[in-house]
């Protein structure tokens, strides 16, 4: 089985993570071979060539291979927090915040720039909420912290109609493109590249007590777990990776939740190959389907959250069915 | 250095309460390595509580634990995770996950926080489940598992554990008959049977005639009332009359003795 060779597994995935850029490198309203893109005969890029695969169609997968890591991590840390395989990383209100006041922004016409850090203090803001409200007579259980992230997430969600409502019409296509998470724009792409290497370490150093938590809060405490410690670890990594990956990229759906589980068939739940199995896949994933995006309708773009959905709500729905 | 508290358990008048009702006032009692105690009490009167709290996970209202001459609180959770193990009443688990995965993380204490676990861990862990007759079944995903057969893995991590104190929360509820005398004749074979005593057992039990067969030490919660001693003192028709407010009646013969409850 892979668990028994997890080497060849990650490099399997590595080699899928290649492919993937690839794929978003050639492919698009301009067509590069790939003998072209090697330099195998043994002529140069053109310059048209490499400007548009260099400044155009990289950046753009290497935010899209970004905001798929991050939120399948993002996603894997939420499943262990709530200890539950049905949890996202959206679950607990973390884009509500974000996409409010990144439709504020918007609505004053701010740039990107101010839109991607205005996002982020969004999702910032959330996070502290839930946090205080979660915590605020000391205990902190499962399901009052789902439940305070469920109600802060439909205030956020009746917020965010309202400012539907009262946008001006030429703003509202644009709003909605975010809504629904797009990679078009171009977006500063290190800062989300940085928390998602920053997330990775953080989570691969306390994986193997991610394995144990699982089991629930006494036993993990039985086993020398200091648990309390480690949930506010969870819960700020996961939020902070969330959050990066929606400034980057609006809220794209169904990647944290779709990943973690299909990565979970093939490798086990061991978070030592869990965490970093899919931050690559769904790296890679996202990067196809962004792709795809860009290009199935061409020239219309389609927001690659549509696409995430397309692909996952059957996906999920067959996973659910097989797992029962 | 052995000398008499070496490694005892001291409860420190020790008071415990849950939701306002006590489960103990002023407790002073000492648990050795060597013993197997039985605690018993009506459903709701706090074993369970209070097993918690011998664990550390748990903050009594007043008084200490104090494991080896030093405040258990004082220790650091992963050493006192090899002191101390506990065995719960029940377990949610979601994802999926093998039984060896399952037993081997008995050996989180003792594996350093970035290393894998190697094969002497494994060794340890498959011992375990071999004991509990488990073996074949390790591959398997424990979601296939009967409520006995999960019952005994997890007693099979607590093995892998090893812990100097195990704490068990009714460890024998799911089983058959036959596989109940079987566990707790290992657990016997662990504490009081064994060669050098060097482990103590601390196990919430409902059955008193189980405990009257197994346990050499019996403690009793009565709503804030502990009564402890040697099993033949404290196990009286008396005493467990008042304890579960019920009439026992017990029947002996040359071999063994039996408790019947009356109404």
């Amino acid at each position: 089985m892979l668990k028994k060779h997890p080497v060849f597994f990650l490099l399997a995935l590595v080699l899928l993570s290649l492919i993937s850029f690839i794929f978003a490198l050639l492919t698009g309203s301009v067509s590069v071979p790939v003998q072209e893109l090697f330099s195998l005969t043994g002529s140069p890029l053109s310059p048209f060539h490499y400007s548009l695969i260099f400044d155009l169609r990289l950046p753009r997968a290497l935010a899209a291979f970004t905001a798929g890591g991050l939120l399948s991590l993002a996603g894997v840390l939420m499943q262990v927090l709530l200890r539950n395989p049905l949890a996202d990383p959206y679950v607990l209100g973390v884009s509500g915040g974000a996409a409010l006041a990144a439709l504020l922004s918007m609505l004053a016409g701010l740039s990107s720039t101010w839109l991607t850090g205005s996002a982020f203090l969004g999702a910032l803001i959330s996070i502290v909420l839930v946090f205080s409200f979660a915590h605020a007579r000391g205990s902190w259980t499962i399901s009052r912290l789902l439940l305070t992230g469920i109600i802060l997430a439909s205030g956020w969600g009746a917020l965010i109609s309202f400012v539907l409502v009262i946008a001006p019409a030429e703003r509202i296509h644009g709003m909605l493109f975010w809504l629904m998470g797009d990679l078009s724009y171009n977006r500063p792409v290190l800062p989300a590249f940085i928390i998602l290497l920053l997330g990775l370490a953080g989570s691969l150093l306390i994986s193997r007590q991610l394995n144990i938590l699982l089991w629930g809060d006494l036993q993990a405490g039985s086993l020398g777990v200091d648990t309390r410690k480690l949930r506010n670890i969870i819960f700020f990594l996961s939020s902070l990776l969330t959050a990066g990956a929606i400034s980057l990229a609006g809220s794209i759906g169904f990647v944290g939740l779709v990943i973690p589980h299909l990565v979970r068939l093939l490798s086990g739940t061991d978070h030592r190959l869990l965490i970093p199995a899919s931050v690559l896949t769904g790296g890679s994933l996202l990067v196809i389907a962004d792709t795809l995006a860009r290009t199935v309708l061409a020239p219309q773009q389609l927001p690659v959250g549509v696409l995430t959905a397309l692909i996952g709500v059957p996906l999920f729905l067959y996973l659910l069915r097989r797992s029962q | 250095m052995a000398s008499d508290s070496a490694n005892t358990l001291m409860l420190d008048s020790l008071s415990l309460s849950i939701g306002g009702k006590p489960v103990c006032r002023q407790l002073n009692m000492t648990f050795k390595p060597g013993e197997f105690w039985g605690v018993m009490g009506i459903n709701g009167v706090g074993k369970s509580t209070l097993l918690q709290c011998l664990t550390g996970l748990r903050q009594a209202d007043q008084g200490q634990i104090i494991l080896n001459n030093q405040s258990l609180s004082s220790y650091k959770p992963v050493e006192r995770a090899r002191k101390m193990g506990l065995m719960l009443q029940e377990y949610e688990y979601n994802f999926p996950c093998t039984v060896m995965e399952a037993a081997l993380i008995g050996r989180h204490p003792f594996v350093d926080p970035l290393q894998w676990e190697n094969s002497r861990d494994r060794d340890i862990a498959h011992q375990a489940l071999k004991q509990l007759g488990l073996e074949h079944l390790s591959e398997r995903f424990i979601s296939t598992l009967s409520g006995g057969e999960k019952r005994r893995l997890n007693l099979a991590t607590l093995l892998t554990q090893n812990p100097d104190y195990y704490l068990l929360d009714e460890p024998v509820n799911h089983l058959d008959i036959k596989a109940q005398l079987d566990i707790l004749s290992l657990l016997q074979s662990r504490f009081t049977a064994a060669e050098h005593k060097t482990h103590c057992g601390i196990m919430v039990i409902h059955d008193p005639n189980l405990a009257w067969r197994y346990c050499d030490h019996i403690l009793l919660l009565d709503n804030g009332q502990c009564t402890f001693g040697k099993t033949h003192e404290v196990l009286t028709t008396e005493n467990l009359s008042r304890l579960y407010q019920c009439k026992v009646k017990k029947i002996s013969d040359q071999q063994h003795t039996l408790f019947i409850a009356t109404p």
